[in-house]
């Protein structure tokens, strides 16, 4: 199977994510570039405005300062997890540039994680060290300061760049992909004239914020139909057709909004699908849910296409094969003591084989691959197992 | 005015510390053997039941010998007397009983009594009600009794189908969601069910065993009914005549069969109470069979193995002769104690055995606490007369003997564990405790002001009854196996170690700024600028090694998870939790240097940071899943509260003093 990860149409959201990286980082260069020109003169305002803000920038105050906020977001952010999950959480208190913290009925404006470790970089370099005296005596300051900085860099890297998500598989298996533990795609796979298929991804960003009143349209040069994606819920479950005012049957069938659950990874994504003929107009309309077993399948210009609501999918650079998965207790109790799988790497035709357990990842191109959860719980000694492996790409790990 | 105002402090402070020292030396008492004082006048009780069922104390000899006998529990082998000390906690909340004969049993005399004297044990005060709303829950009376009592089974009996239906409709609903009742009725109903199985532990041993079937009984000897231990010893032989019989064509061989199905089932019925009680080592080495054996466990594999060791046998006609009663109990221990010791030898999971039951026996921990409490009142003197050597030598002697002691603990704890210090939330206290005494000695032989000392007393003190108190609330073996994800000795020694240090130093600084505080607050020694000075320096000297140790730890962390998880940071609580103290310390230190905070701000500070750690360190577990027990977390809640207010209520109280001396001063100039 040929295979294309692209987005089908352009949108902004993540335009203005990277538009947002690049003017951090010209942040950062700019301060640090202002800290090697010496300020002296006082009478040039732009020096002087230099200068002043180099003062403020460089400050132990500011350090304080920031870290008191990124402290204080830290504490809400841990409380917060009790009720949204630490994914929820990890969004709204430390990936975040701004939010607003409710304290009872008064609206407190906060600057979001982000903001307050980027300025706390800024204040890093100008003052801890650009402008500090260097000497034998600030040696330890120093490389402490280096440190932490290297540390806000790796975790600014891992936040933007990083893709996480696992994979599960009963003994026997194998997979050559890893998925999301939260974000979804919408994958339309394309029959090919010569018999073979090509699968076009449509990455969360274009469809997220889609409703039944602003549906997002989505188009390529390979689809011969425009894909019309609205009422997008974060958790639904299908329900008869009227027990969900507002949202359109198909088939006497509706999603029905849940609340979303505190592990994210435990939403099961649904939205509602129309395929338009560009020509005639036509609608041919669809439900898509994540736990749906099977894609959905529709005729157009005489052939099939089908069209799945999933996980977000990353190729891995090999594939992966369990053998076996081993659970062992503490002697008499049901507490576990260790958890291995022994797995086969096929990668360029060659395979070896090795053990991934607890503690002992297995790392391969670039990726990290540990052994994170196992099933079912329930099953009888005899019973096939299967294993979850926690698939980390951190590009600030290589 | 102020020597009125001092008086009284310090006879409230010392007060305190008379208080937790007697809690101490109670303590100390309680861990050591009261087996010498036991049962000795205890009057005999008639056995109503017709089961042969001895009735007499426990010799002195014989609980020694069961408290060494080996068992396997909760994955690791441990001595009798521990697990009957954790039990008895769980049940009773204390580790001793208080008997209706008004002697006192100690846990493995208990634990013998439900084993052997079933009947008498079921008269005991034995379950610990903290409400008696539970008791008329389940439709008793409480009269005669106080609200928080202590109920024997026999009064509990004609409740107990009550108990169990609404501990079964109670059981459905989320611990977080239930009622004070609720948990208790739950609780209660886990109590008694614990009770009954061990009640019926040993009923396989004063249990005859039906013989019928010719065949069969020929196997005995013509026996018409055998012991366990005999069918154990006859098991070889059962084998293979179950064998002939499955394949013989006779049709007398049908009866046999039946017969020897009988046998089986009627073994089955007396020894499936003791499911849980593992104290059987198997005779092969550790690496073919881990787990122990229980009677019946060792009965159906040597049936099915066709063999048997005739260790076992001897074990089990041991346990026979002491549940059957006569003189002989005492050579019944004997035999079954020297057949497990030996199995247990060969396998080589005896070693730390007599660690352990050291451990127990000297209770280092319980006389570190003792000291501490005699350290306090040297030091509580020693505000009373600063200037005395005597108290000031007496005061720092005494320290260090306790912290001594509990170093020796630890390190006890480490060999028997064969794991770093710390792997568990109560040795984190005990390791905080024992880092912070000693970082205060070595402060106190610096600069001999004689502050660091008294916070060593104060800091060993509380900490010990923090873990005292934590023991008790979590009724759990304090040297649990750990789980897959713990079981790495690398990074337990480095990160866990080094956070924990932090915690120390972090708690010790907060002490030592609470001190300077309260003096402040209290006025005391107004004219004594250096003795402010010094303290001061103490608490930001304390609180650079603290910050250095928490950041090392925390990188530690996030190296390890690195390593393990492919991230390095995931902003979960726990690791949040160290954050924020590297946060609060790092902008502590950043503030005395851009001036904003002097002497007085950074105590306050420094008292403030108190609280980020207790809520790094306990309030972050509270959060979410993992603890749910609901006594256990209540209590901790409410004293986890407790400090937060006193710390933030001084921090408020001294922020006041101060802004009132700037204004006074403003107005002044």
């Amino acid at each position: 199977m040929k295979r294309a990860r692209r987005g089908v149409a352009p949108t902004s959201s993540s335009a203005e994510a990277s538009a947002r990286v690049d003017r951090m980082d010209e942040h950062v260069e700019a301060s640090a570039g202002a800290a090697s020109s010496a300020p002296s003169t006082r009478q040039n305002p732009v020096r002087a405005a230099c200068g002043a803000f180099l003062t403020i920038a460089s400050s132990t105050g500011t350090s304080c300062v920031l870290l008191l906020l990124l402290g204080l977001l830290t504490w809400l952010g841990t409380l917060a997890q009790v009720e949204l999950g630490l994914y929820e959480a990890q969004k709204r208190y430390f990936e975040s540039f701004a939010l607003v913290e409710r304290v009872g009925p008064v609206p407190i404006p906060l600057p979001g994680g982000a903001l307050v470790m980027g300025l706390l970089a800024v204040n890093l370099v100008v003052g801890g060290l650009a402008r500090l005296r260097r000497g034998w005596a600030t040696a330890g300051v120093l490389v402490a300061h280096s440190g932490i900085l290297l540390l806000l860099a790796s975790g600014f890297v891992k936040t933007w760049w990083a893709e996480d998500g696992h994979v599960t598989l009963f003994e026997g298996q194998s997979a050559a992909h890893f998925e999301s533990w939260q974000r979804w795609e919408i994958a339309i796979t394309a029959p090919q004239s010569d018999g073979s298929v090509r699968e076009l991804v449509v990455p969360e960003e274009q469809f997220r914020f889609a409703t039944g009143d602003a549906p997002a349209r989505l188009a390529s040069p390979e689809l011969p139909f425009q894909v019309e994606v609205g009422h997008v819920l974060a958790n639904a479950e299908p329900a008869p057709a009227g027990t969900a005012p507002g949202t359109p049957a198909v088939d006497g069938v509706v999603l029905r909004a849940l609340p979303r659950e505190t592990t994210a990874e435990r939403n099961l994504a649904g939205a509602h699908v129309a395929l338009i003929d560009p020509s005639s107009g036509a609608r041919h309309a669809g439900l898509l849910w994540a736990a749906e077993r099977e894609p959905l399948r529709v005729e157009f210009a005489g052939r099939t296409w089908s069209i799945a609501l999933r996980h977000e999918r990353y190729p891995l650079p090999f594939t992966l094969r369990l053998e076996d998965f081993r659970k062992e207790d503490h002697p008499g109790t049901a507490m576990p003591r260790s958890f291995e799988s022994d797995v086969t790497i096929v990668e360029a035709g060659a395979s070896r084989p090795l053990t991934i357990s607890m503690n002992q990842p297995l790392r391969s191109g670039g990726l990290v691959v540990y052994q994170a959860s196992w099933g079912p719980s329930n099953a009888r000694p005899d019973s096939k197992l299967f294993s979850t492996f926690a698939v980390v790409r951190n590009p600030s790990d290589a | 005015m102020i020597a009125r105002w001092r008086t009284a402090l310090i006879a409230c402070v010392a007060c305190f510390g008379l208080g937790l020292a007697a809690h101490g030396a109670q303590e100390a008492a309680e861990a050591r053997p009261a087996s010498t004082a036991t049962v000795t006048n205890a009057p005999a009780t008639t056995a109503t039941n017709a089961t042969p069922e001895r009735n007499e104390p426990w010799s002195e000899h014989a609980l020694e010998l069961a408290g060494r006998l080996p068992l396997q529990d909760g994955g690791r082998v441990k001595p009798l007397s521990t697990y009957a000390s954790f039990t008895l906690l769980r049940l009773s909340g204390k580790r001793s009983l208080a008997s209706t004969s008004g002697v006192t049993l100690d846990a493995t005399a208990w634990l013998l009594d439900v084993f052997f004297q079933p009947r008498r044990a079921e008269r005991e005060p034995l379950f610990l009600v903290q409400d008696s709303d539970a008791i008329e829950a389940i439709g008793l009376s409480i009269e005669g009794k106080k609200k928080r009592d202590r109920w024997s089974h026999a009064e509990l009996a004609p409740g107990v189908p009550k108990l169990i239906a609404l501990a079964h409709q109670y059981d459905a609903i989320e611990p977080k969601l239930r009622t004070s009742l609720q948990q208790q009725v739950v609780t209660l109903a886990e109590n008694v069910f614990a009770f009954e199985s061990l009640r019926g532990a040993f009923d396989w041993a004063r249990a005859d065993l039906p013989v019928a079937g010719e065949r069969v009984r020929a196997v005995f000897g013509g026996a018409a009914s055998v012991s366990f231990s005999n069918a154990l010893a006859r098991a070889p032989e059962l084998a293979r005549l179950h064998t002939e019989l499955t394949s013989s064509a006779d049709p007398a061989a049908g009866a046999d069969l039946e017969a020897l199905y009988a046998l089986e089932r009627a073994a089955d019925a007396t020894a499936r109470a003791s499911q849980g009680l593992r104290y059987l080592p198997p005779a092969v080495a550790a690496s073919a069979r881990e787990e122990w054996f229980t009677p019946w466990s060792l009965l159906s594999d040597a049936f099915g193995a066709g063999a048997v060791d005739p260790r076992h046998v001897r074990a089990l006609e041991g346990w026979e002769r002491v549940a059957r009663g006569g003189g002989d109990a005492e050579a019944g221990f004997v035999t079954a104690e020297a057949a497990s010791a030996e199995l247990a030898h060969a396998r080589g999971e005896d070693e730390k055995l007599a660690l352990e039951l050291a451990y127990y026996r000297w209770s280092p921990i319980g006389w570190s606490h003792a000291l501490f409490g005699l350290a306090f009142l040297a030091a509580a003197l020693l505000w009373i007369r600063p200037t005395s050597s005597a108290l000031h030598r007496a005061a720092f002697v005494l320290v260090a003997a306790a912290t001594t002691a509990l170093v020796a603990a630890i390190a006890l704890r480490c060999a028997i564990r064969g794991r770093p210090p710390v792997s568990t939330l109560y040795e984190t206290v005990l390791f905080v405790t024992a880092t912070g005494a000693l970082v205060a000695l070595a402060l106190e032989l610096m600069n001999r002001r004689r502050i660091a000392v008294s916070a060593a007393a104060v800091l060993g003190l509380v900490g010990l009854f923090v873990a005292t108190g934590y023991e008790t609330l979590d009724k759990q073996d304090t040297m649990p196996s750990l789980v897959a994800v713990l079981d790495t000795n690398f990074w337990l020694a480095t990160h866990v170690t080094a956070i924990t240090i932090g915690y120390a130093a972090g708690m010790l600084a907060a002490l030592l700024a609470s001190l300077y505080l309260l003096a402040r607050v209290l006025r005391v020694r107004r004219n004594d600028p250096v003795f402010f000075r010094e303290l001061a320096r103490m608490v930001y000297g304390v609180t650079c090694f603290g910050a250095i140790f928490a950041i090392v730890g925390t990188i530690l962390g996030g190296i390890w998870a690195n390593e393990s998880w492919g991230r390095f940071w995931g902003w979960d609580p726990k690791e949040n939790g160290a954050l924020l103290i590297v946060i609060w310390q790092v902008a502590m230190l950043h503030a005395r240097l851009a001036g904003w905070l002097r002497e007085y701000g950074l105590c306050i500070a420094a008292a403030f940071g108190g609280t980020v750690i207790a809520f790094s360190w306990w309030g972050v577990n509270l959060l979410g899943v993992g603890l749910h027990s609901y006594g256990f977390t209540s209590g901790i809640q409410a004293a986890l509260w407790s400090y937060y207010v006193a710390q933030w209520a001084l921090c408020l109280a001294a922020g006041a003093v101060l802004w009132r001396a700037r204004a006074l001063a403003r107005a002044a100039r």
